[in-house]
């Protein structure tokens, strides 16, 4: 019991501090005032604006001290008001746009994971039968590439071979299309994002199917006169699984920051290249919003995925 | 035929890991020379007799409207403005690479000391520490290094630092893991029953132990902190008006139509930085596995 309490203490800590640092950062290295009024903030001698900013600054609380304006951010955000939008004059509200833009994100991460499992498992079950042999070899250098390839550069390949050379996925995405029209358009965004979350799991599923292999247990499956996949695909590959499934939770996380240039690059409406968008047009309630969001998103992933570890080896928890 | 092929692959294994750990191989010195090609062609760049980066190269008569594809004029092509891409590319390392190196020259610094500071002296000093670099941890560094590029200003020096901050705790970690496994071995007892101060152990017993196996790191860093370069450029978030691989890829790629139909403007930056990011990354790994840290450490 002492152990869950520990862990929950810390990921609320945590949570605290990464709020607390994400909302000073913005209002101490940035200055929210210059965001809202442009050059007129700067402009304190003209009564005119002058009266201007104390109307601003009164309206979105500027005048309180850093403090006071995070617990009262804190509470709004937690209840799901997370202010308005300063570039298109408050509509919709940062809320709405979050809303509106998660889903496909989200669908999109879906898509991407589920991608790369599918992919990781075949290759990691026949790289790891012929081990040491040269498709092993040829298999670590492919892996050895595609983690070489920077996201954005894989994406514009990809963009290049299948969207304009061959034509088989559409260059643009369109929300108001049905949905399965909308995954096809997703589709190589979420490969981009898949091909070398794969080459990690792969790499780290074979190791353990190697070592696995080498248990008596296949020995005696496959002196029963078992086919070697059948041995691999329902002996071996389950009691190999225990990392790749923390890793492939941790990751999920990780992804996200992939999402963020790859939604650009296929110009996907999602919460990343919303993010990029406000940052270029320095609307800082939507940067708040969104970096918090991520975080947030990223430090409950790795807690759920600890406890969830703890959960199968009990020995985490000494 | 099973346990054959599984003992068999087992000893074939172990035996590259041993041909690995004895000699680190041509593969490893043929990726640092790539690196040491492309840097010195980065700092050489002004001098070579370059076509202007900045310059256009328009020549209606002879070859109509650009963009026009690589030629003996232009190796890598031109772009839409007619733009040299072969010297833009060589201009463009200049700003990755230094931004790769002081990023991850400026985490080491940080991070290492930290690292080493919260293995060495551990309690309080060890959790604060420690937690600091969880909460650093805690953002996708993309998503932490936008948010701190919308903030300060774009110059070589921020982009530099805002990516140091990043490596702090990647590095920091593995400092203190390999400093919490050194500090308890005999060489560190010894120092400390003749007399010798925290500093002088730090310094002179631990400092080398944990640098070395370290140096691995700092090729895998480099090429993380170039690729975050590169990402933050294509998104235009990177030193602003500078020439950089990112941002070439970037305008070689932001329509569709200039993609479609001269790839090339796109295709030769995105060449140099997967050859620099996979020769960063071969060199780091093979260096690892020559020194023999365990993943289990990192």
């Amino acid at each position: 019991m002492k152990f869950w309490m520990q862990r929950v203490a810390m990921a609320i800590l945590l949570l605290l501090s990464v709020s607390a640092l994400t909302f000073g950062a913005m209002n101490v290295l940035g200055d929210p005032l210059f965001n809202i009024l442009g050059p007129l903030a700067g402009d304190v001698n003209n009564p005119k604006s002058a009266a201007l900013i104390e109307e601003v600054k009164a309206k979105y609380d500027l005048d309180k001290p850093l403090p006071v304006r995070y617990v009262k951010w804190l509470g709004d955000f937690a209840t799901g008001d997370m202010g308005v939008q300063f570039s298109t004059d408050g509509q919709p509200p940062v809320s709405g746009l979050i809303k509106e833009r998660v889903p496909r994100t989200i669908t999109l991460l879906i898509m991407a994971q589920l991608l790369a499992v599918m992919i990781s498992i075949p290759w990691a079950a026949i790289t790891a039968a012929r081990a040491g042999k040269r498709s092993d070899k040829i298999s670590t250098m492919n892996s050895f590439f595609l983690l070489a390839m920077p996201n954005f550069a894989l994406a514009i390949l990809l963009k290049y071979i299948f969207s304009l050379k061959l034509g088989w996925f559409p260059l643009t995405y369109k929300a108001i299309d049905p949905l399965f029209q909308q995954l096809r358009q997703m589709f190589l965004a979420a490969v981009t994002i898949a091909l070398p979350a794969a080459a990690v799991y792969q790499r780290l599923l074979r190791t353990d199917l190697i070592t696995t292999l080498q248990q008596d247990f296949i020995l005696m499956a496959r002196a029963k006169g078992l086919s070697r996949s059948r041995v691999i695909f329902r002996h071996a590959i389950r009691p190999s699984m225990f990392s790749f499934i923390t890793v492939v939770g941790l990751n999920t996380g990780g992804l996200i920051g992939g999402s963020i240039v790859v939604e650009t690059v296929f110009r996907i409406p999602g919460i990343g290249s919303s993010l990029v968008e406000s940052v270029l047009r320095e609307d800082f309630p939507v940067v708040l919003a969104i970096v918090m969001l991520i975080a947030l998103t990223f430090v409950i992933i790795n807690v759920l995925v600890d406890i969830l570890y703890s959960i199968i080896d009990p020995r985490v928890r000494r | 035929m099973s346990e054959e092929t599984v003992a068999v692959s087992d000893s074939a294994d172990t035996e590259i890991n041993a041909a690995i750990q004895k000699k680190i191989g041509w593969g490893f010195w043929l990726a640092i020379s790539w690196v040491i090609f492309i840097t010195l062609l980065a700092i050489l760049a002004p001098y070579l007799h370059l076509k202007d980066p900045r310059g256009y190269f328009i020549d209606i008569d002879g070859n109509g409207r650009p963009p026009y594809g690589p030629s003996f004029e232009h190796w890598f092509g031109t772009d839409k403005d007619a733009r040299d891409i072969f010297s833009r590319s060589l201009h463009g390392a200049r700003i990755s690479l230094i931004v790769g190196f002081s990023a991850i020259t400026f985490g080491f610094l940080v991070g290492g000391t930290l690292g080493i500071i919260a293995g060495y002296f551990r309690g309080w000093l060890d959790k604060i520490i420690s937690f600091c670099f969880i909460i650093l941890l805690s953002f996708p560094s993309l998503v932490l290094a936008i948010m701190l590029t919308a903030l300060l200003n774009r110059s070589l020096f921020t982009i530099s630092m805002i990516l140091g901050v990043l490596s702090i705790a990647p590095v920091g970690r593995l400092a203190r893991a390999s400093t919490l496994q050194f500090s308890d071995r005999e060489f560190v007892l010894a120092a400390r029953q003749i007399g010798a101060s925290d500093s002088r152990i730090i310094l002179r017993e631990l400092l080398p132990n944990v640098v070395i196996p370290m140096s691995a790191l700092a090729l895998l860093g480099m090429a993380v902190a170039i690729v975050a370069e590169g990402g933050l450029a294509f998104l235009g978030l990177s030193v602003s008006q500078g020439i950089t691989w990112g941002s070439l890829i970037q305008i070689g790629s932001d329509s569709a139509t200039t993609l479609e139909n001269a790839p090339w403007i796109a295709f030769f930056p995105i060449l140099l930085l997967f050859l620099t990011v996979l020769s960063l990354n071969f060199a780091g790994d093979r260096l690892r596995s020559h020194l023999d840290v365990k993943e289990s450490s990192l």
